[in-house]
Order: C-alpha cells, then sequence, then structure tokens
C-alpha cells in the first residue's frame, strides 16, 4: 500500500496545498501568453504562500499585499500601456488570484478565489480552444469543485478522494445540462465592440511577401484547413489551394496587383472543363476574408452565411474576416483556362518592375529575349529557360536559406542559388517580367496529408507555398511551380523538408518510429478534426439546421429558445414527478417486512401492524393451532430472523445482494404456502 | 424599524406555530427549504460573466466551461437538498434539570440512505451555535445540544433548525422542527442555604420521643464501634471512605416538614429556592421529610423516587 504523503499533514495545510496545486494548473498554460513578470511573480506568490501553509507560520500582513498589488498594477500598465483590453486584463485577474491566495481565511476570501479561478480558466480559452486545452481545464473543474466541496466537509479529516468522487459525480451529471444548453443557448453575435488586441497573435497566409515571411509560415506546423472530398481526391501534387495573388513588386515586397476589383462569377474570363472536384473545406479563423480553394472554382463556394466574390485573379472572398471555423462546400475543375483574352493594357500590371533592382537578373533576362528563336512564343522559351536553369544550375531547396539583401533575385540566381518556395517564385516572376512576359506570384497551400481514420485531409500552415502564373498569349496564365523544378520532393510526397524539431519533441517523437509516429498523429488529428467539426464549429447556422432536421420548418433563434423553455419545463414536471413518487416510496426492507406481514396474515396469523420481524418470528411459535406446517414455520422463521439480521447486524456492503436474495426467498416461501 | 421587528418576530410565531410537534421526523420535500446563498448569488453573477465573455469572444469552449458549471451547480443544489432530505431525527428526552443551568439533550440523526451525509449542522432556532456532524450511509450519529431554560416549570424543548451548505455552500438548505419532549426545570437550589428547620418527633410509627433540637443539620459522628449497621450513613461512607453514623437525635424518626412559611422569605420563587436546597439537604442527610405546598402535600418519606417527586412539585408549583 502506497501512504499518502498528504495524509499526514494537518488538515488546513493539505487543503491550502491542494487549492494552490489547483490554481497553478490553471495558470500554467497561461505562462506563455503572459508577460515573463507576470509569470515569476505568480508562481514566486504560490511558492511562498505554500511554504507558509507548510510551516504554518502566519500570512503577510496588508502592506505587503498592497505592495505586491501596485507592483503588478504598474508593471501591466508598462507592459501594455493600459489596464484594459483582453491581456493586460488576463495578466491583472492572473496576478489578482494569487495575489487573493494570500487571505485565504474568511470563507468569503476562498469563494473570491474559486470565482476567479473559474475565470482564469476561460482566459486559457483565448488563446487555444484545442482539445489538450479543453482536458487540461477539465480536470482543472473538477479540482476547484473538489477543493470547494472540501472546504464544506468540514467534520474531521476525510479523505480528499472523497471530496473529489463527489465533485466528479456532480460534473458528470452536470454534463447532459451542459449539452442541452450548448446546443440550444443561442449563438448571437458579440454583445459589444471587443478591444483591439481580441484577435492578434495569430499567423496565416499574409497579403503580402517579403522574403523571409513565409519561412516562418513553414515552420509552423498548425492546421490551415481540413477537406473532406467527395469521392476520389485528385493527386496530391495536383492540390493547390489558391490564395492571395501579388501582382504588384516594389523591390523588396510583393503586394496585391493594384486596382484588382471583385467582379461578379463570369466576368473573370475563366472557362473551365474536364470532370468536377466536389470537396468540403473547413477552415481556420485566418482573420482575412480568403476563402481558399482548389484551381479553379468556377461558382461561388457555398457559404454558411453571405455570398462569396471572385476577384479578377480567381480569388475567392468573403465580406467579413474568417474569424470562427469556416465550412464551406466549393466545385473545383482542375481542367482550366483563364484570362486567354487579356488587352497589353490590362497586362501592363503584370510587367512592371522597380528601377535600379537586380540588375544582373535584368541582364539574364536580356539574354534569354535575345536568344529566342523566332517564331516561337516567348512566354514558353522563356518559361523553358528559366526551368532549365533551375534544374540544371546547382540551385538547391532549403528552408534556411539565410538573410537576403536589396536584390533578392540576383543573389538568388547568382550567388545563394539556395532558396525556398517563396526566393523561387519571387525570382522567376521578376526574370521573367523583365524579358517581357507578364507573371504574377500566387500564394496558397500546396498538398496536404490524408488521415487514414477518418479520410479528411490537413493542410497545415507548413503547407504555405508561393508559385508563379505566366501569362501566355495562346494559353492565358498557366501555373509554372519553379520549385517543384528544383525539389520536385517538395510538391507531392510526403517527404518534404522537416524544421527543426524543439527539443522535448525530439525527445518525445525520436524514440518512435517515423511510420508509428505517423499513425499517432494522424488519430490526434482525427479526434481533433472531430472536435472542431462538432464543438468549435457549433454556430448559429448549425443550431438551426438542427432544429430544421427536428421538424421545425423555419426556425429562427426565438425556437430554440421555445425548446429551451420547454425542456426546462418538462424536466421541472418531471423532477415534481419523481419527488411526489419517492414521498410514497418506502424503504425496502421495510416494503419486504410488510409483504411478509401480509402473507403471514392471509396465512391465518394475527401480526400487529408495526410487528418487527422478531416479534413475527415468536407469534409463528406462539400460535397454536399452527396453521402451517412445521418445517414451513421453520423456514418462515429463519427468513425473519434473517431479516432482522440484515437490517441490524448486517454488514452494509452487501445490501442489495442481500435483499435481492431476500425477496427471492420470500417469493419461494409464498409458492410453498 | 420596531414595527418591522414584530412583524418579523409575529411571522416566525405564526410559521413555528403551523409545524407540528414531533419528537421524530423525517424529512421530506415539505419540510426542507432551499435559497441561494450569498456564495450562491456569486457564482451567479461570474456565470454571467463567463456566458458574456463567451459571447462577445465567440469561444465555443467558453460556453461548454460555463454551461458545465452551471449544471455542476444545478447538481449541486440537488445535492444539498437530498442532504436533509429523508434524514430522520429524533430528540432523546433530556433529564430533569435545574434553572439557570443549561438542558443538555441529544438529537440522533438516522440516515437510512446507501451514500454518506455530510456536513449536517444543527442549532437552536435563532442562535448561532451550529453543532457540525457527518451522518454514514445507513447510520446514525448523534449530537448534543445545550440550552438554557427560561425559568423552572416543564418546558417544550426550545424549535430546532438543521441546516447544510454541502456540496459547494452556493445554496442554504435548512429545515425547521419543533420537538414535543419536554424537560422539567427544577428551581435553583439555593447557595448556602439556612440550616432545615426542626423535625417534628414522629408520631408513627416509632415511639415518641421528645423534640429535639437538630439544627446540626448533619446531626451525623463519626462512627463509633457498637453503632448499629443501619446507623451508619452509607451515602457518606461511599463519598468520604470514613463511616458515619447518625446521631441518635436524627435517628429517632423525626419527621421534617418542609413549607413556604418556613423559609422566612416573602418572595414566592427565593422560597421555592430555598425549599429546593432544603430538599436536596434533607436527602443527602437520609432525613425523613415531607413537603407542603399550596393546597397540595408530599407525605414525608425518603429515597430517590420521594426526592423526585418533591422537586417535581416545586418545578411546577
Amino acid at each position: 500500500m502506497i501512504k499518502n504523503p498528504l495524509s499526514h499533514l494537518p488538515r488546513d495545510t493539505r487543503d491550502t496545498l491542494f487549492v494552490l496545486t489547483v490554481i497553478a494548473w490553471v495558470l500554467a498554460p497561461l505562462l506563455g501568453q503572459l508577460p515573463l513578470w507576470c509569470g515569476v511573480l505568480s508562481g514566486l506568490v504560490i511558492v511562498w504562500r505554500g511554504l507558509l501553509a507548510w510551516r504554518g507560520q502566519p500570512l503577510p500582513g496588508t502592506w505587503w499585499k498592497l505592495g505586491l498589488l501596485a507592483v503588478a498594477v504598474i508593471a501591466t500598465l508598462i507592459t501594455y500601456k493600459t489596464l484594459l483590453g483582453r491581456d493586460a486584463g488576463v495578466t491583472l485577474v492572473a496576478v489578482l488570484l494569487t495575489l487573493k491566495t494570500l487571505e485565504l481565511r474568511a470563507r468569503r476570501d476562498a469563494f473570491v478565489v474559486f470565482f476567479l479561478s473559474f475565470f482564469l480558466m476561460l482566459t486559457n480559452f483565448f488563446y487555444s480552444q484545442s482539445l489538450l486545452t479543453a482536458a487540461a481545464m477539465l480536470l482543472a473543474l473538477w479540482g476547484l469543485l473538489t477543493a470547494l466541496v472540501n472546504a464544506h466537509m468540514p467534520v474531521g479529516q476525510p479523505p480528499l478522494w472523497h471530496a473529489a468522487r463527489i465533485a466528479g459525480g456532480m460534473t458528470l451529471l452536470g454534463a447532459p445540462i451542459m449539452v442541452v444548453l450548448f446546443v440550444l443557448f443561442p449563438r448571437m453575435a458579440p454583445l459589444w465592440g471587443m478591444p483591439a488586441d481580441a484577435m492578434a497573435g495569430r499567423s496565416g497566409l499574409s497579403a503580402q511577401m517579403t522574403v523571409g515571411n513565409i519561412a516562418r509560415l513553414a515552420l509552423d506546423d498548425s492546421i490551415a484547413m481540413r477537406i473532406a472530398f467527395d469521392g476520389t481526391p485528385p493527386a496530391q501534387s495536383a492540390l493547390y489551394f489558391r490564395g492571395p495573388v501579388l501582382g504588384s513588386f516594389n523591390g523588396q515586397r510583393w503586394t496585391p496587383t493594384d486596382g484588382v476589383a471583385l467582379m461578379r462569377d463570369e466576368d473573370a474570363g475563366l472557362q473551365v472543363q474536364g470532370p468536377a472536384v466536389r470537396y468540403q473545406v473547413t477552415l481556420e479563423p485566418n482573420q482575412q476574408p480568403w476563402l481558399l480553394t482548389l484551381d479553379a472554382t468556377a461558382q461561388a463556394p457555398a457559404l454558411p452565411q453571405g455570398r462569396a466574390r471572385m476577384s479578377s485573379e480567381l480569388q475567392w472572398m468573403q465580406a467579413a474576416n474568417v474569424t470562427e471555423l469556416l465550412r464551406y462546400r466549393a466545385i473545383s475543375y482542375p481542367q482550366f483556362s483563364h484570362g486567354t483574352g487579356l488587352t497589353r493594357a490590362q497586362l501592363r500590371p503584370y510587367l512592371a518592375l522597380p528601377f535600379g533592382y537586380n540588375p544582373r537578373t535584368e541582364q539574364l533576362a536580356q539574354q534569354i529575349r535575345a536568344s529566342a528563336p523566332p517564331g516561337q512564343d516567348l512566354g514558353r522559351y522563356a518559361i523553358d529557360q528559366a526551368l532549365q536553369r533551375l534544374r540544371s544550375g546547382g540551385y538547391v531547396y532549403t528552408l534556411e536559406p539565410g538573410v537576403y539583401g536589396r536584390d533578392s533575385a540576383d543573389e538568388f540566381w547568382f550567388d545563394r542559388k539556395a532558396g525556398f518556395c517563396e526566393h523561387m517564385a519571387s525570382s522567376f516572376v521578376i526574370l521573367l517580367r523583365a524579358a517581357g512576359v507578364p507573371a504574377r506570384v500566387v500564394t496558397g497551400f500546396q498538398g496536404g496529408q490524408v488521415n487514414a481514420f477518418d479520410g479528411f485531409w490537413t493542410v497545415r500552415n507548413s503547407d504555405a507555398h508561393a508559385w508563379a502564373e505566366v501569362w501566355l498569349a495562346s494559353q492565358g496564365w498557366v501555373r509554372v511551380d519553379p520549385t517543384a523544378a528544383v525539389s520536385p520532393g517538395r510538391t507531392g510526397s510526403f517527404n518534404r523538408l522537416q524544421a527543426p524539431r524543439g527539443i522535448v519533441a525530439e525527445a518525445l517523437l525520436g524514440t518512435v518510429s517515423p511510420e508509428m509516429a505517423l499513425n499517432l498523429r494522424a488519430l490526434w488529428d482525427a479526434a481533433n478534426n472531430r472536435w472542431n467539426q462538432w464543438v468549435l464549429n457549433y454556430t448559429q447556422v448549425k443550431q438551426l439546421n438542427l432544429l430544421k432536421d427536428i421538424g421545425f420548418d423555419a426556425p429562427s433563434w426565438e425556437d430554440l429558445v421555445y425548446l429551451l423553455c420547454a425542456i426546462v419545463v418538462s424536466a421541472s414536471l418531471a423532477g415534481a414527478a419523481w419527488s411526489a413518487w419517492e414521498r410514497h416510496r418506502q424503504d425496502p426492507w421495510l416494503r419486504l417486512l410488510a409483504q411478509a406481514r401480509h402473507r403471514l396474515q392471509r396465512a391465518g396469523y394475527m401480526p400487529g401492524a408495526n410487528s418487527t420481524p422478531r416479534e413475527l418470528a415468536d407469534l409463528l411459535e406462539r400460535t397454536s393451532p399452527a396453521p402451517m406446517q412445521a418445517s414451513a414455520q421453520a423456514a418462515w422463521r429463519d427468513w425473519l430472523l434473517r431479516l432482522e439480521a440484515l437490517r441490524y447486524a448486517g454488514d452494509t456492503t452487501h445490501f442489495r445482494q442481500q435483499l435481492a436474495t431476500l425477496q427471492r426467498v420470500l417469493r419461494q416461501l409464498r409458492r410453498d404456502a | 424599524m420596531a414595527i418591522m421587528t414584530r412583524a418579523r418576530e409575529r411571522l416566525q410565531r405564526w410559521f413555528e406555530a403551523r409545524l407540528p410537534l414531533a419528537d421524530s421526523v423525517t424529512l421530506t420535500q415539505r419540510s426542507v427549504y432551499i435559497v441561494p446563498s450569498r456564495a450562491g448569488l456569486m457564482l451567479g453573477a461570474t456565470l454571467l460573466v463567463l456566458l458574456v465573455a463567451s459571447i462577445n469572444y465567440q469561444l465555443n469552449l467558453g460556453y461548454l466551461l460555463t454551461f458545465l458549471l452551471a449544471g455542476s451547480s444545478l447538481v449541486a443544489m440537488h445535492v444539498a437538498h437530498g442532504t436533509l432530505r429523508g434524514l430522520t431525527m429524533t430528540v432523546i428526552a433530556p433529564a430533569a434539570c435545574y434553572a439557570r443551568a443549561k438542558a443538555i439533550f441529544h438529537v440522533q440523526l438516522v440516515n437510512t440512505r446507501q451514500t454518506p451525509r455530510y456536513a449536517i449542522e444543527l442549532a437552536l432556532a435563532g442562535v448561532q451555535q451550529w453543532v457540525c456532524t457527518d451522518v454514514g450511509r445507513q447510520a446514525s450519529a448523534r449530537v448534543q445540544l445545550a440550552w438554557q431554560p427560561p425559568g423552572r416549570g416543564l418546558h417544550r424543548l426550545p424549535t430546532l433548525t438543521a441546516r447544510t451548505q454541502f456540496p459547494l455552500g452556493t445554496f442554504r438548505v435548512w429545515t425547521v422542527w419543533r420537538p414535543a419532549a419536554q424537560v422539567l426545570v427544577y428551581p435553583q437550589p439555593e447557595m448556602h442555604a439556612p440550616t432545615l428547620p426542626i423535625g417534628v418527633a414522629d408520631a408513627q410509627p416509632g415511639p415518641t420521643h421528645a423534640t429535639h433540637h437538630s439544627g446540626e443539620p448533619d446531626g451525623l459522628r463519626p462512627y463509633r464501634r457498637g453503632d448499629a449497621l443501619k446507623s451508619i450513613v452509607w451515602k457518606k461512607a461511599a463519598k468520604t471512605g470514613e463511616l458515619v453514623s447518625r446521631d441518635s437525635v436524627a435517628e429517632q424518626h423525626h419527621t421534617l416538614w418542609l413549607a413556604r412559611d418556613a423559609t422566612g422569605l416573602s418572595d414566592a420563587e427565593s422560597q421555592l429556592c430555598r425549599l429546593c436546597a432544603w430538599v436536596l439537604q434533607a436527602d443527602e442527610l437520609g432525613l425523613h421529610y415531607g413537603l407542603r405546598l399550596g393546597g397540595s402535600e408530599i407525605a414525608p418519606d425518603v429515597g430517590a423516587a420521594h426526592l423526585q417527586r418533591c422537586l417535581r412539585a416545586l418545578a411546577l408549583a
């Protein structure tokens, strides 16, 4: 038997240490988000409070607390320049909670600590709503309720697991209530405007591209979106999800083409052929209006709300930014042609280059242009030349090419000869423009991984990609992926460059085989996906769809309220009925005794209305002439004494089984009689 | 304010008068009351804040947390109510006591269900001195309560309150119960009461003797060899360990009549206090004494039963 080290502690010390542990558990996930001083201060205060409890020393005076509070407020002001707003608020609540543990004296103090902790649990969800966070917070809730229940068991020193069992039971019974409320509570828009920092700190594809920007994304393994294909998915190498198209270049930075308007669908000059690919996208919030779709999507994706619009560069967008998980259906055609009829004037933006940058690339472009055989399409020739150079010129695909200078294309083509998709796409487009061929950079995602468990494709932020589109007079815009020329593995297989892992990840994943790691990850992704689909993506639209499924014709949020009220009323009625039934319910032992008494009465005895089992047993002996045979009488007597023993000498652990046995024997006795 | 207080008192009396008198009560839905406590209101406010935060930041996980907490609190309400509901409380009739002393009585709590009931607190109604106990599954517990009776006489036990804050302290669950049991309160024996009055020589059954001053209340002397066994005051001997004999005077069957007139006091209650002290003294000494109170008279006798009878008469006089 393992001895519980906590059992030796005085009750006060044990309870305080437990509460501190739970608070530390709630605070721990926030440490990455809080400023360093806040984490250090909170940690020190908790350890200090724990030591005071351990040694049974008195709590610090008011001045200490006020001093620490002042320090915390000033530090918050210095860090955030304000006390309002989300992050400053979370910091203050965290500090207040830990300082409040220093005056855990009155009952009210304890409640303040508990309620601040509940609030702090919620703040964890500002930063992450993942399955792991949810599990951690569920544990925290259990811990807090355990501490609260334990605080209300003042007699003696009951073991903590008693309180834990009661708290766990309450949480389990509360879960159905949670489900009903979660499903039916009307989802509404934010009640008032939120501080500006509410949506900060999340990255995705960017609306612009400077060298190095996508390298950071490539290190981000978080999920960008999930795809469920109807039927067979296209080859992985064909999965180009179109994001922002970047047509303007100022020498340092690619930005969206000036004057690209949102158009009506038919104005984009898009013709599609061949088989369609139908699929559903679950897009993680990216704080951008972009709807990522496979190239090329002719009809607007079916959004739950609002309408999607397409730009003349084939990018689909919605009116508002994607701030919550968004699910939409789309139909794409891998074979398409686009922009065949563009005029010279319309193409001019895609030829523009800033003056005075990348002189050597310009020179190379002139050579290509000069060597072009007459009669051949210059565009096609330039593409071939550039790809040929990439394939055979010793160019390397790497995630860590180093910092590029002012003339990034020159450095790529002639000096470093190393880079990733962004360098290659940018340098490729600059070269073609310099040669007089219209070209642009397209960013988005390429590839993805299929989950063997649920068939969903997962596209991660590390799948972010940049490629080129070149305009050919005969074909319109044609996709060219220079990265594929250098490193065919980058597109179309799992063998992508892995970003250096952290030490912990190395230790954890380094020990398992790659296939097993892949399987584990697939399983984990599937669970996460379910979580996203069913919990995080549960919006008003889904609520109303649910109502439609259960028979409401034109559901509105009022219907949700009615339904909720109906459930509350029927639950109350059921509760009232149950309590009425319970009032008349008898103790099973007494019921058994009453049955026996009744049975004996019918057999001819005269038992009193409140006879005990022993009195009945005596009655059997006393009554003469005996109405039943001696053997039956002995059996009855034996039964009655067992009934008595069950109540007054029985071991209560098997009460129910023994009661059931007695019931069975009584039925047997009745049959015999 | 005074009107409010009076109104509340009247309401309280009216409410208590409605309650049946019973020595044993099994609490049901009807007799257990529940309202949110201050902590419960605080929890409600916290839930509201959590809900608003979930709405404003569109946190589905926040909704889950809020609703799980709300669901658990609802279950806690049920658990709190269930802690008292179904509990059987029996008051154990207390022994008689003297005025100004506290009457100590016990309440037996019986739990027939399969789970324990935690943190049940009992107190006299209106007095915030709670006695807390757990009652195990299919077990009973006994708590001791002290009550200061208002004066001598036969008093019904005070109204009792049982409450619990288990499990979360967010609900106040309580019940009020009027036990039927009564406690007999004797007058408070006078401290340093004067010596017993002179007894009257008994006419019968013993032979007549000259009345003798028995000013020495004890009428005792140390044991001498030759004293009859029956003249030894065994009670005293048991207490002190020394053998003491009754003086020959006391040995004679003198009858001591105790009455209000003999006390020499005018205040009725003081008379009773002195009589009470005298009755106790006389019993201690093993005297043959009787009590006259108003119209009633208790014939001279000795022994515990006689003492009880006399004290009872004094209590109810």
